[in-house]
């Protein structure tokens, strides 16, 4: 009963015991963490709807909405000892429409797409990044030591540009109305469940407040001897 | 090994430990399938597509039921192309229209294009049946295992062989 390889063996059986009980631990103390995000604005700066391709050799011709936007929000109650990393992503939404043109206004957000995303490590997943090795050490070098500076989940942005143009598969943008821009954020933490912007209060957590722009219709397509039209 | 043919009531009570544990496991994948309705509800990721947030060999918990709110935009995602066995985590960037037959498009975070290209011929998005579920939960590092043994198979025999030597040294 004493032989190497039973010890080895409760060795390991007791290692698996200890690192599920300590993951168990990590991943409750997350929901003791109280979050408190708040955006302070969202609106859109400028809209275009503009003709393009889908790819450089397809003949489909599709119609993109480009949606600059401003945000001021602040997300750094997020970031915990257990956040790997904050995915924050603005949608524009908009309700489907009949065939014959009118909006279906039961459901505002039957067409959603992403036009702007962004990842935010923590400082303890700066090194899975993708920095290069001189900006990763300033980087460590001012994180070191210190509690996860809030400035990371504050962000402040003036007529952003979008990350992708969207388009809907009818291949029509222009005209649509009743579009609204929402953000949500996604916290991906080292050990537990994914969780995302919530719309009631759990518990410490509060919900987001304020992440909803203006409605606003998207214009008709830019057509070369015409300006840009806003909202 | 011998005393054992001697005493077949002991060999016949291991064998049936050994089909027991084998079968519990079973059971228990099962019926993790069966509450989450996914037919793999433990996924490992295999690529890097979705870094920084998973790393190759990290352990992800799916779940396939649509209890509360329709599988919406942001959500990670596993799915498979049509036709392809190979299991794809990637993130719901644009939903069109409700319901089951709403269109899905899907993209990695550390991808600079969404999936068009790895969907099958002629389709442009991806519909909810096609997904089998959604990440729910994550643990980092443990699936490593098996990439290394899917990645290196004379490892499978190693560990076969030290399983099948600790049988035998345990019998004596």
């Amino acid at each position: 009963m004493y032989s190497s390889l039973v010890r080895i063996q409760n060795t390991f059986g007791f290692f698996t015991t200890v690192a599920f009980v300590v993951a168990a631990f990590v991943a409750l103390s997350d929901f003791v963490a109280p979050r408190t995000p708040v955006i302070h604005s969202l609106k859109t700066t400028n809209l275009q709807v503009v003709r393009g391709r889908p790819h450089y050799y397809s003949s489909k011709k599709e119609e993109y909405a480009i949606i600059k936007f401003s945000l001021d929000a602040d997300l750094s109650s997020l970031f915990t000892w257990n956040t790997k990393q904050l995915f924050v992503y603005i949608t524009a939404e908009w309700p489907s429409t009949t065939p014959s043109g009118a909006t279906i206004a039961s459901n505002a957000t039957a067409n959603q797409a992403v036009i702007w995303d962004s990842i935010i490590t923590a400082p303890s997943s700066d090194h899975l990044a993708n920095i290069g090795p001189a900006t990763l050490k300033k980087l460590k070098k001012s994180a070191a030591g210190k509690p996860i500076d809030p400035s990371r989940g504050k962000l402040s942005l003036k007529n952003q540009r979008p990350k992708y143009q969207i388009t809907h598969p009818s291949g029509k943008m222009a005209s649509t109305e009743d579009v609204t821009l929402r953000l949500h954020y996604n916290v991906q933490p080292w050990v537990g469940l994914l969780t995302w912007n919530q719309n009631v209060d759990y518990g410490r957590w509060l919900k987001l407040q304020g992440g909803l722009s203006k409605k606003f219709n998207l214009p008709a397509l830019k057509k070369k001897d015409e300006g840009k039209a806003k909202s | 090994m011998l005393s054992s043919l001697q005493n077949p009531r002991q060999a016949a009570a291991q064998l049936m430990n050994f089909g027991l544990i084998l079968t519990t496991a079973f059971m228990m994948w099962k019926g993790l399938s069966v509450i989450t309705d996914s037919p793999s509800p433990i996924v490992v990721v295999l690529s890097g597509s979705m870094e920084p947030a998973f790393q190759r060999g990290d352990l992800l918990l799916l779940w396939n039921r649509n209890i509360l709110s329709e599988t919406s935009v942001g959500e990670v995602v596993v799915y498979n192309v049509k036709d392809k066995d190979i299991p794809i985590v990637h993130r719901v960037v644009r939903k069109f229209g409700v319901g089951p037959a709403a269109k899905l498009l899907t993209k990695g975070d550390n991808n600079l294009s969404d999936d068009t290209e790895l969907y099958a011929r002629g389709q442009d998005y991806l519909v909810r049946k096609d997904i089998i579920g959604s990440v729910v939960g994550y643990i980092p590092f443990v699936g490593y295992v098996t990439i290394m043994l899917s990645e290196h198979p004379w490892l499978k025999t190693v560990m076969l062989g030290i399983m099948g030597l600790v049988v035998v040294l345990q019998r004596e």
